[in-house]
């Protein structure tokens, strides 16, 4: 679709700034320009280098086309930054540009929500739970959770600006990448793998040797499953996550 | 099965398509009808890299949409049809007097738009165009994922639907 400059350079520094300001992609999401501003914060580094500097008039309306509405998957944004760093640099048409920005979105959502919420995540999840169940440590557990969660998270996030950045608006290639495409099937089986050994693990930890307290988590988890059955259309999952959560505080205080 | 969902979406393929639709309803192809996109090899690619492997992608124009409707119709897998735009939707509506349920599920802000829930934004024109759609016969709600309520046209428009 469009031919890359390859004497175009992005420096270590601002290559390194852009990477630190992908983490506050979100920063300043809202419902109207989704993460539009943090795209335009993450890409700022780069269009310094824009003839004119910060204060010439590409700078300016680069800044402005880049504020506007833009939803994709927060860790795999970092590909369309990259992208769109590479093409303004290289002097791609505005009209090429904004179409990307439409386009790219879209795919990179897909692949990301499929990949990491609907992947990597549960996963992540179930390895903690078997970290649980075996007998480590809180700490221990959320540390589990977090190194598991965050070596997809920052591994995304890194070569997905450099993908972008190397391939430019071509970025299509870049998604048809194997584990991109291939990943969410067989994360999908380990994780099946790993909660079928660690629920087992983690009801043992939970109930103990004896069985006093069987009785009461069987009848917790059908009650959950009937409210969350009652619920379903009525109530998002993230204000019934929170429903649940405050009512669990609740319960730790008043016991 | 057949082609049953008939969505507005300006973001296309993107998550809520493909994992809040796609799973629950075991998605086995998506119509994807845009005029532009259709003319657009790279944009297809793209596109085509954010669907799984095991579904389908078609790219159509309004006018070959028109035309094979009845071949997607009479495909055994379950399947959407989505527009970026209601223009579009409206257009194949016209053409399509079996199109009886559109679900709008995303119109994201535009200088001129208002919002009508947090994931709809329209201009009293597209309002207009969806009430028009509305007075043909056909079904229009607001609905975003499967676990969310699907909001009724006339909610919707009175700046009532989910916030």
């Amino acid at each position: 679709m469009s031919s890359r400059n390859p004497e175009t350079t992005l420096p270590w520094r601002v290559r390194a700034a852009i990477l630190l300001r992908l983490f506050a992609i979100q920063g300043a999401w809202n419902y109207e320009t989704m993460m539009g501003n943090g795209v335009a914060f993450a890409l700022e580094p780069a269009l310094r280098l824009l003839p004119g500097g910060h204060r010439g008039e590409p700078f300016r309306q680069a800044m402005t086309r880049h504020s506007g509405y833009f939803n994709a998957h927060p860790y795999l944004a970092a590909v369309a930054v990259g992208a769109l760093a590479r093409a303004e640099l290289d002097g791609v048409p505005v009209s090429q540009i904004e179409r990307f920005r439409v386009a790219a979105p879209g795919p990179l959502g897909s692949v990301g929500d499929r990949l990491v919420w609907a992947g990597w995540l549960p996963f992540s999840s179930c390895v903690a739970l078997l970290a649980f169940g075996l007998g480590l440590s809180p700490g221990g557990v959320v540390l589990v959770f977090l190194g598991t969660f965050n070596l997809l998270h920052l591994g995304l996030r890194i070569w997905g600006l450099n993908a972008g950045w190397s391939q430019g608006l071509d970025v299509a290639a870049t998604l048809a990448n194997p584990v991109l495409r291939q990943a969410p099937a067989y994360v999908a089986r380990a994780t099946a793998l790993v909660a079928g050994m660690a629920l087992p693990v983690a009801a043992h930890g939970i109930i103990g040797p004896g069985r006093v307290l069987l009785g009461g988590v069987l009848a917790s988890v059908a009650t959950g499953a009937l409210i969350v059955t009652l619920l379903h259309g009525r109530l998002e999952g993230w204000r019934l996550a929170t429903l649940a959560l405050a009512a669990f505080v609740l319960f730790s205080m008043v016991r | 099965m057949t082609l049953e969902m008939f969505r507005i979406d300006d973001r296309l393929v993107h998550g809520q398509v493909v994992v809040g639709w796609g799973q629950p309803c075991a998605l086995g192809f998506l119509v994807l009808v845009d005029d532009a996109v259709a003319q657009s090899a790279w944009e297809q690619d793209l596109y085509r890299m954010g669907v799984p492997p095991e579904m389908e992608i078609i790219f159509d124009t309004v006018v070959t949409a028109t035309a094979r409707l009845s071949e997607y119709r009479a495909d055994c897998r379950t399947g959407m049809l989505i527009t970026s735009d209601i223009d579009t939707m409206v257009r194949l509506a016209a053409a399509l007097p079996d199109i009886r349920n559109v679900t709008v599920g995303g119109v994201h802000h535009k200088p001129g738009r208002i919002a009508r829930a947090r994931y709809i934004y329209l201009t009293p024109e597209e309002a207009l165009r969806l009430q028009a759609l509305a007075a043909c016969g056909v079904t229009v709600v607001a609905q975003d994922v499967p676990q969310g309520a699907a909001t009724p046209l006339d909610v919707l428009l009175r700046g009532e639907g989910p916030t």
